[in-house]
């Protein structure tokens, strides 16, 4: 009986001797406010209207029949967990996204949101 | 009270057991997500009448827009990549000069999208998707099918 206690102490210590864990985050940040998209009409507003109320895009993007701006900023979490012989990573990248279609006047006719940034979670990988 | 002995020798012996344990087997369990999942509801989009604006509400902002060959494109996805690894070894080479070693790792990465094309008036025109996360894992890596 010792002696399995013995090696039951000697395999706990190797355990938290040799183990270790970390974690990591990541923001790709713009400071957009969603929620200005309220003041936004869609048929009436126009490019200028909507960088007054989101700032400059992070991307604009030629359509057939206008342009679309996109705003988008990442929130990424990662954790790692070491345990003696076995190693657990996990990633999470999740994304705001506000979508705004212009028509070829440069007027407002379409508008799409994705707030899910705040997904981004740590945790093992199972 | 314990002899000093016995605590020397159980170090040893954690510090011995500790060392070849971990210098010869490992195996590491690694998973990646970017985007958030693509929702079911484009299985209710039907080319010719649903628009845009239906497709905004039900989806959200798309993670691409692009225009190809005057159709506007909108590109919902998710990224799942699983890397897993297997290494074992006899660290021999400081008493033998060579050592023995096995090693296998694979990295699947996979792709959920849906693509919706639309007309210059706004209008579905066509769906395209794939569903990656669907393909299990060791299935997936192993196949030998060409083009996988």
């Amino acid at each position: 009986m010792n002696k399995f206690r013995e090696i039951l102490c000697v395999l706990l210590l190797m355990f938290f001797l040799q183990s270790c864990a970390g974690w990591a985050k990541n923001k790709d940040y713009h400071p957009f406010d969603a929620s200005g998209l309220d003041k936004l009409i869609p048929g009436k507003s126009t490019v200028v209207q909507v960088t007054e109320i989101l700032g400059a895009p992070s991307e604009i993007v030629k359509l057939s029949n206008g342009n679309a701006y996109i705003y988008r900023r990442s929130l990424s979490k990662g954790t790692g967990l070491w345990l003696l012989i076995v190693s657990f990573g996990n990633y999470e990248k999740h994304y705001d996204q506000v979508v705004i279609f212009f028509d070829k006047k440069n007027i407002m006719t379409h508008s799409g949101i994705t707030l899910d940034a705040h997904k981004a979670a740590y945790g093992l990988p199972f | 009270m314990v002899s000093p002995f016995k605590i020397f020798s159980f170090m040893m012996y954690t510090f011995i057991v500790g060392s070849l344990i971990t210098g010869c087997v490992s195996y590491r369990v690694i998973k990646a997500v970017e985007g958030r999942s693509v929702p079911n509801t484009y299985e209710k989009f039907r080319v010719g009448t649903t628009t845009l604006q239906e497709v905004l509400e039900a989806l959200g902002a798309p993670d691409q827009v692009a225009e190809l060959e005057g159709k506007d494109v909108l590109i919902y996805q998710q990224s799942l990549l699983a890397n897993r690894g297997l290494s074992f070894g006899i660290p021999l080479t400081d008493i033998w000069g060579s050592g023995f070693d096995f090693s296998a790792y694979g990295e699947l990465v996979r792709y959920d999208i849906v693509l919706l094309s639309f007309t210059p008036d706004w209008i579905l025109s066509e769906i395209a998707n794939e569903k990656g996360s669907r393909s299990p894992y060791l299935k997936t890596i192993l196949s030998d099918k060409k083009g996988n």
